[in-house]
Formats: C-alpha cells, sequence, structure tokens
C-alpha cells in the first residue's frame, strides 16, 4: 500500500517534467534555430564566392539547422537531469526501475533514422545539382550540371557554350596555372572571369597534392600522372586564397596563392597581357596535356652526353664515387 | 599514497613527457643554419648579397649534396648557410656565383627569369680560362640545353631566377671539387656562371621562404628529398626586417 500511495507523485512528476522539457525544448530550438538561419549562416565558411561555395554554405546551414534542436535537446535534458533529477542530501533510496519505453524508444529510432536517410537524399542531391560541389571528381567527372561541355581547348570567349579550362599544376612547392585556350601559357597566377563556369584539371609533377580554393569552394586532390576535374562559377570579382590541403613536404605550408576574379574584359585582357609576357617560355613547355612525365624529356644533345636524359632526379653517374 | 606523493609524481610524469616530445622535436627539427646579416650593410636604401652554388658539401656530414652558400658580409667567406636578413623596402642586389653542373629542370617554366628587375639576369660564364662578356637573359630551356643548374625563387614574391650552368660536357665533368668553391671568379679554373639580378624587399617584415626549383635531391624521390628539403642547402629563407 506504501509503494501505491508514493507512486502517483512520481507519475505526476514525470509528466510534469516531460510536459515542462519539451515546451522549453521547443522554444529555445526556435530560438537557436532562429539565430543559426539569420545570424550564423551567413558567415558559416566557405562563403558565397561562387555557385559551388553558396552551395556549400546552404549545406552547412541545413545540416546546423537540423542539428541544432538535437543539441539543443541533448544539452537540456542534460542540464536538466543535474539541476532537479540529482540525488537530494540524505536520501539512499534506489531510484525509480526502468523497464524500457516502446514509444520513447521507437520515436528515437523512427526519428534518427528519418534524419539520416533525408541527409543521405539531400547531400547527393547537393552533390548533382553545382557539378559536384566543387570537388574533385577525378578524370571522368560524373557530375556536370549546369556546366556546358569543353567544346574547344584552343579558344574560349566569354558566355560562349564553351568551358572556360585552367589546369592546374602542383609541384613541391608552388602553384602554376595553365590556360590551354590561350596559347596553354602557364603563370604562377591564378585570374578567373566572373560569372563564367570554369573546369579545373588538376594534377601534380611530384608527389600528392590539394589544390585547396577555399573561398570557391573548390577542392581537388593533385596526383601525379592523374588529372582530377573540379567545376566552379565564381560569383563576386575580387580575391580568394587556394593552399595546398595534403601535407606533401617540408614548405607544405608556404604552398599558397591570392587567385584573382576580374570582370571578363579584365580577364580578357590579362589573358593577352600575359601571353605575350610569357610567349618566350610557353613555347618551351611541353605541349599542353592533362598529366605530364617528367621523367622522359626530350633532351638536348649536351644533356643526353652527361646521361640527363629525364627530369626525375636521379641524376648521379653510377661511377660518382660520392653517390647519395 | 599521500596527496603530496600523488601530486608530485603527477608532475614528474608530465614533465617528463613534455621532455620527450620537445626532445624529438628538436631532434627532427635540429640546428638552424645560421643567418648571415646584412642589415648593417645597407645603405642608400641598396645591399649587396652574394651567393654561391657548389656541386658539394664537403665541409659538412653530407658531402655529396649539392648546396647553396651565402657570404659572410663581415668576413667576406662563404659560409655553409642559406637563411640571410635584409632590411624591408631595400633593392638587393644578389650575385651568385653558380659551380655546379646542370640537371633538367621538372617544370620548364621555372626557366623563366621573373619577379626580378627587368624579368632579367645579368651573365657571365666562365670556361676555365677566361669570362664571357655580360649578356641579359630572360629565359632558359633547360631541357633543350645544358642550361640551368639551380634556381633562386620565392615563391611568395614572384622571384624565381634559374642559376645558369657551364655548358659543356668538358666543363661538366670539371666542376670544383672542394667546397666552398674558391670565392673570387678570377682565382679558379673552375667552370663556372656569375648571375647578378636586383629586386625590392617588401615593405611586411617577415621570414619569406626560398627554394630551388630544379630536381637536385639526387637518389631521393623525384629528386627533390635531401639538399632540397633541408636548410641549409637548397632551400632557405630571407628575413626581412624593419
Amino acid at each position: 500500500m506504501a509503494a501505491d500511495a508514493s507512486a502517483a507523485p512520481v507519475v505526476a512528476g514525470r509528466s510534469r517534467d516531460a510536459r515542462l522539457l519539451l515546451t522549453l525544448w521547443i522554444v529555445l530550438s526556435v530560438i537557436a534555430d532562429l539565430l543559426v538561419g539569420l545570424v550564423l549562416g551567413p558567415h558559416l565558411p566557405p562563403g558565397r564566392a561562387s555557385d559551388q561555395a553558396a552551395s556549400q554554405q546552404t549545406d552547412f546551414t541545413v545540416l546546423a539547422l537540423l542539428a541544432t534542436p538535437v543539441v539543443v535537446g541533448v544539452l537540456l535534458y542534460f542540464g536538466w537531469a543535474l539541476a532537479f533529477w540529482r540525488q537530494q542530501p540524505g536520501d539512499e533510496t534506489d531510484a525509480a526501475p526502468l523497464h524500457g519505453n516502446l514509444r520513447v524508444q521507437a520515436t528515437w529510432i523512427i526519428g534518427t533514422a528519418a534524419i539520416v536517410l533525408s541527409l543521405a537524399v539531400y547531400g547527393t542531391v547537393e552533390l548533382i545539382a553545382p557539378a559536384g560541389a566543387g570537388a574533385g571528381q577525378g578524370p571522368q567527372p560524373v557530375f556536370k550540371n549546369g556546366m556546358p561541355a569543353a567544346a574547344s581547348l584552343t579558344s574560349w570567349t566569354p558566355n560562349s557554350n564553351n568551358i572556360l579550362q585552367v589546369q592546374v599544376i602542383g609541384q613541391q612547392w608552388a602553384w602554376t596555372y595553365r590556360y590551354p585556350q590561350f596559347g596553354g601559357f602557364e603563370t604562377t597566377q591564378l585570374v578567373l572571369p566572373v560569372g563564367q563556369p570554369v573546369q579545373f584539371n588538376v594534377t601534380s609533377l611530384d608527389v600528392i597534392h590539394s589544390f585547396w580554393a577555399y573561398t570557391l569552394g573548390v577542392k581537388a586532390d593533385a596526383n601525379p600522372g592523374v588529372n582530377n576535374v573540379a567545376y566552379a562559377t565564381p560569383t563576386d570579382t575580387g580575391y580568394f586564397q587556394v593552399r595546398c590541403a595534403e601535407l606533401c613536404g617540408i614548405w607544405h605550408g608556404s604552398m599558397y596563392d591570392t587567385g584573382q576574379v576580374m570582370t571578363d574584359s579584365d580577364f580578357m585582357a590579362w589573358t593577352q597581357a600575359t601571353k605575350t609576357k610569357l610567349a618566350d617560355v610557353t613555347k618551351i613547355l611541353p605541349p599542353y596535356a592533362l598529366t605530364y612525365d617528367p621523367t622522359t624529356i626530350p633532351a638536348g644533345k649536351v644533356n643526353q652526353a652527361l646521361g640527363l636524359t629525364s627530369a626525375g632526379g636521379g641524376y648521379y653517374n653510377p661511377a660518382d664515387p660520392e653517390q647519395p | 599514497m599521500s596527496l603530496p606523493a600523488r601530486v608530485v609524481t603527477l608532475v614528474v610524469a608530465f614533465l617528463a613527457v613534455v621532455a620527450g616530445v620537445l626532445w624529438v622535436v628538436f631532434d627532427i627539427v635540429g640546428p638552424q643554419p645560421t643567418t648571415e646579416n646584412y642589415m648593417a650593410y645597407a645603405k642608400n636604401g641598396v645591399v649587396d648579397v652574394t651567393m654561391m652554388t657548389t656541386p658539394q658539401t664537403t665541409i659538412s656530414n653530407r658531402p655529396d649534396w649539392v648546396s647553396y652558400f651565402i657570404k659572410n658580409p663581415a668576413t667576406g667567406q662563404f659560409d655553409h648557410t642559406t637563411y640571410f636578413a635584409v632590411p624591408a623596402n631595400t633593392t638587393v642586389n644578389v650575385t651568385i656565383l653558380g659551380y655546379d653542373g646542370c640537371t633538367p629542370l621538372r617544370n620548364p617554366v621555372w626557366g623563366k627569369v621573373a619577379g626580378v628587375a627587368n624579368d632579367a639576369e645579368n651573365l657571365q660564364m666562365w670556361n676555365g680560362k677566361s669570362m664571357s662578356t655580360a649578356q641579359e637573359v630572360t629565359t632558359f630551356d633547360s631541357w633543350a640545353d645544358c642550361s640551368v643548374q639551380h634556381t633562386f625563387a620565392i615563391p611568395s614574391l614572384g622571384i624565381n631566377v634559374p642559376v645558369a650552368s657551364p655548358d659543356t660536357v668538358d666543363e661538366n665533368n670539371a666542376l670544383c671539387a672542394a667546397s666552398p668553391c674558391t670565392a673570387d671568379a678570377a682565382d679558379t679554373n673552375s667552370p663556372h656562371s656569375v648571375i647578378k639580378f636586383s629586386f625590392k624587399t617588401p615593405s611586411t617584415t617577415g621570414a619569406y621562404h626560398w627554394q630551388c626549383f630544379v630536381p637536385c635531391g639526387g637518389g631521393y624521390v623525384d629528386g627533390n628529398g635531401g639538399p632540397m628539403a633541408t636548410p641549409g642547402y637548397m632551400m632557405g629563407q630571407m628575413e626581412v626586417e624593419a
């Protein structure tokens, strides 16, 4: 009888706590989501400097909006338990036994499963919609939605149905950029036109690097002998940072550039000026290709006489007594 | 165990771990090259810096590695270091005595002189008997000719200067055998190049790394290990100070 008499207040207390917790959770979640969506969201990386970056920022915001009520719920429950359900001084009695709660378990499993599966669908759609969301897609990109084909590899004009090709070449420890549609010049400057789709063909001449145009939302590994394609469409003129995101040696931390997005007319003027300025070195570059093999080069007469038939690094004469 | 004993044990264990980590870090990093300080030698916004490349480093524990040396402005001797300090907003007139033989660039684009005055270097060649007439050179084709031994490049400043190499088989087989090579160009029979160029240091102080883009670390992966990845040999720092 004594046990039955004490059970009623406990159940009533649980119901009251549950109602309070639910009410508080809803109110706090709405407030937190408003803050995330309106205040934090516009400042989430990588910004909106390209269609792909904007898509990533939207995705991060959506994820944060979904995760926030979960975080609020966990912290609220944790805090509530600490504040109100803690053992009182002098109370040596056991807590009420737990026998499971099918409704709670089912709600939790179904709810989390629904969230995870819907995010999987959402993530897949978001990967397709902005042409791979700026990620490197390998030599045969699958997600090209919205990107024009590479109609010509020898010429390009703004707003043509021909995507701008920019080859990104990683080497220890610098990036160089080659523009095949403008005579194939290669430069240390990365310049792009605003509002024009760009196809980055990323490769390396030595070890694995990773081309990370952070604010453009582009990230693609640079592997020797492999062409890794990523797409982006810059939406604002200005500057952006390029970094290497793969530990590639002692000066990995110094492997960065500042790129520039400019108007179409400025870009065309820049390409012509750079093409002219670099004409003497462009003519000694190897023909434009998606990958390069420096271990075999058409070495000149003296080079061959000295046994220098590649730029692979192993040049010491076997007879050299000071072999490394 | 008493509370003081526990505390002492914890502190000793913590310090032991910290000491171990520091030992590993410093053992890996190793001693850094000394810095040739040109700060006091700048006059009227101009300072002269002289360097040397050598086909080996016989004064080090890596005698088979190629290396740069930098002239000590106080003693006039070439020291085995690749660190030097210069003032900000100052024109640096660089002279490099290139005593090494040729190696093709991994990327021919680094055969272009860039980021220095007129995007050109002044080049003279000593073939062992006489010095050639000075000429301005803007581009080297290291794949077509035996023409480049190393480069001096500061990527963050857009500076790239190929160091010309002796261009014949005989000259490449008669490189200087001890390092540093004889400093005075007129006093040696070893073939070498003498290149000169100028650039202005930035107004922003700090350490600017410089490196060689020729894969001259023979025997290492892609030629980019060994001397290419060790301070004091084929890479270093230009420290720009106020």
